[in-house]
């Protein structure tokens, strides 16, 4: 890994632009696609924590999924579902226990956040720096 | 017993002749399939009994060996005196006394078993001079019809297992590849690929593990060359298998015979179980280094289990589909292993190459399709059954030589050669020689061996749709080109029979087969087409006939004849009305009976009975 | 790596990929209807079969099915010859025969020229196209669930004995992959209805909604030793609760004023 994604609640307003970069980022036949992220209730007044795929050490995605779509990107730090394999049987959906994979009705398939491939774009959007995506100190 | 060195089976061998010679003469009753259902096995009882009662000098139940088939299929049950070579045909449990007492005890010949000439009408004596054998040169036929196919003693006698102590002792595996790629042996299953290529190639795959697989499937209808040699040689085929073995460098085999060849299979297991036992198969075959053993392999009823990728599945267990051979099977086959799979008759031809040499098989048949093919000939020819003889031999020569012309004073039309993969070839091909190249150029193909022979009684169009119902039922179904397109060959040719055909109809069945041809995934599917391609291209004019004229030249498709009683000819004996089931026929007697055409189911029940030729088929 | 081309184009491709995830970069488009990445390519529709050459073959060529053709240097491809296109006619014909009311078909079809089938139409035709898509992929789950059955024209797919099939489990994949929507199934309340059997759906117990069914849930959790109460919950209920655990550590890490 050369970077990571970094998600900081406190800084997080809820102004949801990072799910909406998301959506667009993600469009496909020019209809907007299904966001992989969403600031949620925290529970305490005024505060909101975006939730996101965790990348996870130990997924339980990958341990659910049954056609071994799911694999690690070296360079991106994230794990990626491979559309070509995905049946969309929801397995890793049911597992994930932070709810981050999600279920395309338009494409019929799975999807989860990617880092979009080395640039998260809701990082660059975010107006409170609650996003970020940095190189880890070696 | 075990042998552990070629010195011991040279002995044994000699000790096994010099037995059998204690008997002046012997007897071979042929107990192929074919002689069986005509009561072979009485004829075995018969002498079995009559020996327990008398005694006969020099004789007794020992020499009256049970072989396989002797191939004169069409005037079984056969019985052979040797050494003299007597041959008495369609042999009755009655007859064997007075052949005892004749032919045994004396040396006088039954005149009214033996076969006689229709040529001549003149009777023979020895079967080395009747035409039908005369003319054939067998080798992988050799022993069948001559030994007792369940005693490896009987096999040792005649030089069995020397080809494998040769090769052990005094070869490499290298050698072997060599002397049979020299003897330019061809895949007899149907392909006619190299056989010393495919065990080359497979040797060189580097791998721990390799396999030899025998395809014993034979699926054509109409053949049974296969089924002869597993039956009535068993022995042979193992050594062929063990000697690829040896060469390709495979420690496990595996004979995959069809279920609807109960009696090969159980010869087979009693050789494995004879050689095992005598160290000439399992571990250290005749005491050296090299471990091979063989297992059978049940088919389970398809035709489409020939096929090799689709024969290695089943063997593994799972249902017989074919696979795109992109990556063949001597690299990938049985288990994603490198496997050698060849037709019993090829496995039974290298014993042979082994030990007489590369040399002298290449001067058996023509250039490039050296040493012999073994054929069923069956259908409308007087002499039906299983012949060999050296590539080259001309069609003519098989059908009118050996099999003894049309039956019945009938005209030839057509000879089907390589069962539903191969096409028809008409009188202008019976010059034609019978190889590899010269078929496949003239729209055939040799296939496994079945030759059909059809006469002018014979519809060309039905003989398509036959062919066509039995490829669409045998298709395994996983490709569009096959399953979809010979199912809608087989409706079209329907059409055509049933008289609702159009000259357009022809031309899709051409584009459609064209497209069949290039598009299936095996061999089923690619050359699926070539009995319909093969009809249209030579017997046009029947298929015409049927469109414009809406006739069947032949008298078979249904819905284009009548049966009719010739009123001048008719004797009004009413055997016909009896006969009909479908009460067709109306009549008085001793008046000419009426067949009523919208009842009538055309089955021929009545013309069959008929002693006076008074029907007729229009 | 290995170069070859592609209708006059030069491409890359790397060992031991096959012909059409070259041909799928390329974007070039070949259809391909027994085709998925999940499993292993079948080579059964034969529609994405491509004209092969190479210079060492003197003019000869071969017709391949690029799904199971291996990548190899110095191959010369072409995608969209008169006799490639003559071909894909006649199987899309054929595929009309058997499937005449199938949209996807048609569709498919269409692109072609193909408008209607010149052969003869089966009678009571359904939907399924004998890809075998949902077998191999039911396979490959590890439930085997339902097979193709019959051999040739009546080959069909159903489970064992056209019984209710015991290995199922109700995951959807075999219906969402199907080309043609042949496979029908139903989601009423919490019961999920597939091939004669019927499922329950687990309740979230937070919102009431129906996610994966029982049998499923129970499998994933004992093959890949993951806790059954994961299960329990929707996504939607797992992101909520994620933000509130979230939430928590952030206050007790006086991140943020309380």
């Amino acid at each position: 890994m050369k970077s990571r994604f970094i998600v900081t609640p406190s800084l997080c307003t809820g102004c949801r632009t990072c799910e909406l970069a998301c959506s667009f980022t993600h469009a496909q036949d020019g209809k907007i696609g299904r966001s992989r992220i969403y600031p949620l209730d925290g529970g305490f007044k005024d505060l909101y924590v975006p939730v996101v795929c965790l990348q996870c050490e130990d997924p339980a995605c990958v341990k659910s999924c049954l056609v071994n779509a799911i694999h690690f990107n070296e360079n991106t730090g994230a794990y990626e579902i491979n559309p070509e394999i995905c049946v969309g049987c929801m397995a890793c959906v049911a597992a994930c226990p932070f709810g981050c994979s999600l279920f395309d009705t338009q494409q019929n398939l799975v999807i989860k956040c990617d880092l979009c491939g080395g640039d998260p774009v809701c990082a660059h959007f975010c107006p409170s720096k609650a996003l970020t995506y940095k190189p880890i100190a070696t | 017993m075990r042998i552990v060195k070629p010195k011991q089976l040279e002995q044994l061998a000699a000790g096994y002749r010099k037995t059998a010679g204690k008997h002046k003469k012997t007897v071979t009753v042929c107990c192929g399939t074919g002689c069986l259902a005509k009561g072979a096995q009485k004829i075995v009882d018969a002498f079995e009994e009559c020996l327990n009662r008398r005694k006969v000098k020099d004789f007794d139940v020992e020499a009256v060996k049970k072989t396989g088939c002797h191939g004169f299929c069409e005037q079984g049950p056969l019985v052979v005196i040797e050494p003299q070579g007597i041959f008495y045909t369609k042999v009755k449990p009655k007859d064997i006394e007075s052949i005892i007492e004749k032919s045994i005890e004396n040396d006088e010949v039954i005149e009214k078993l033996l076969y006689t000439n229709p040529q001549d009408g003149r009777k023979i004596e020895k079967y080395s001079d009747i035409p039908f054998y005369s003319h054939q040169r067998r080798i992988a036929l050799r022993n069948v019809g001559k030994i007792v196919p369940s005693d490896i003693r009987e096999y040792i006698a005649v030089d069995g297992y020397k080809a494998l102590a040769k090769v052990l002792t005094t070869m490499t595996p290298d050698q072997v590849i060599d002397e049979i790629t020299k003897s330019e042996l061809r895949g007899r299953g149907g392909g006619g690929f190299s056989a010393g290529k495919k065990w080359r190639t497979c040797r060189n795959v580097a791998a721990d593990v390799r396999y030899v697989i025998c395809n014993g499937d034979e699926g054509d209808p109409g053949a049974f060359m296969d089924c002869s040699i597993m039956e009535g040689d068993p022995h042979s085929v193992l050594e062929g298998m063990i000697i690829c073995a040896f060469a390709v460098g495979a420690k496990q085999g595996y004979i995959y015979v069809r279920d609807e060849y109960p009696l090969a299979g159980i010869r087979l297991q009693k050789a494995i179980a004879a050689s095992e036992e005598y160290g000439l198969l399992g571990d250290k075959i005749l005491g050296t280094d090299f471990s091979f053993s063989i297992r059978l392999s049940r088919g389970a009823g398809a035709f489409v289990c020939g096929e090799s990728s689709a024969l290695m599945r089943s063997v593994a267990g799972e249902v017989g589909e074919p696979r795109a051979k992109y990556i063949h099977s001597v690299v990938k086959g049985l288990y994603d292993l490198p496997t050698v799979l060849n037709n019993v008759e090829t496995f039974v031809n290298v014993p042979v190459i082994i030990n007489s040499g590369a040399d002298w098989f290449k001067k058996i048949g023509v250039a490039k399709n050296s040493g012999t093919k073994a054929f069923s000939l069956v259908g409308k020819v007087r002499n039906t059954g299983l012949i060999e003889v050296a590539m080259g031999t001309t069609m003519r020569e098989i059908i009118y030589d050996i099999g003894g012309g049309i039956i019945d004073g009938r005209t030839f039309k057509g000879v089907q050669t390589g069962g539903p993969s191969g096409g028809c070839l008409p009188e202008t091909q019976l010059d034609l020689p019978v190889d590899f190249d010269s078929l496949t150029k003239a729209g055939s193909m040799m296939g496994s061996g079945g030759m059909i022979i059809m006469d002018d009684k014979t519809c060309m169009v039905d003989v398509a749709r036959y062919f066509l119902n039995f490829l669409v039922s045998e298709s395994c179904g996983k490709c569009v080109p096959c399953r979809e397109g010979l199912y809608q060959l087989h409706k079209l040719t329907e059409k055509i029979c049933e008289g609702n055909g159009t000259e357009e109809d022809i031309e899709k069945m051409e584009k459609l087969s064209q497209q069949i041809v290039v598009g299936s995934l095996c061999g089923l599917g690619k050359s699926g087409p070539k009995p319909l391609l093969s009809t249209i291209k030579y017997y046009r004019d029947e298929y015409l006939a049927h469109i414009r004229d809406k006739k069947c030249p032949a008298g078979v498709c249904k819905n284009l004849i009548a049966y009719r009683v010739i009123p001048e000819t008719c004797t009004g004996c009413m055997a016909c009305v009896n006969a009909c089931v479908y009460q067709a026929i109306t009549g008085r007697k001793k008046e000419p009976q009426v067949i009523n055409p919208d009842i009538c189911q055309k089955c021929g029940a009545c013309a069959a009975v008929c002693k006076y030729n008074a029907i007729e088929v229009s | 790596m290995v170069t070859m081309t592609i209708n006059g184009k030069l491409a890359r491709a790397k060992e031991g990929e096959m012909l059409l995830a070259v041909l799928r970069r390329e974007k070039i488009d070949i259809p391909a209807l027994c085709h998925h990445e999940a499993v292993e390519p079948y080579g059964g529709c034969r529609l994405c079969m491509v004209e092969i050459t190479k210079k060492e073959w003197a003019g000869g060529k071969n017709m391949v099915t690029s799904c199971l053709y291996p990548v190899e240097d110095g191959l010369i491809i072409q995608t969209h010859t008169t006799d490639l296109i003559e071909l894909r006619k006649t199987i899309l014909d054929l595929y009309l025969a058997r499937c005449p009311n199938t949209p996807a078909i048609q569709d498919l079809a269409a692109q072609y020229g193909v408008t209607q089938t010149s052969y003869e139409p089966v009678t009571d035709p359904d939907d399924c196209i004998l890809c075998g898509l949902c077998t191999r992929i039911c396979d490959r789950m590890g439930f085997g669930a339902i097979s193709a059955v019959n051999r040739g024209h009546s080959r069909e797919i159903a489970p064992p004995m056209k019984n209710a099939p015991p290995d199922c489990v109700g995951c959807l994949a075999c219906a969402l992959n199907c080309p043609t929507n042949h496979i029908k199934y139903s989601d009423r309340g919490f019961t999920r209805e597939i091939w004669g059997r019927k499922f329950d759906l687990v309740r979230d117990a937070k919102t009431g909604q129906p996610t994966i069914t029982k049998e499923f849930a129970d499998y994933l959790s004992k093959h890949s030793d993951i806790p059954r109460d994961y299960f329990e919950l929707k996504d939607e209920s797992h992101r909520r609760e994620t933000a509130l655990s979230l939430g928590k550590i952030a206050i007790w890490n006086r991140e943020v004023p309380q």
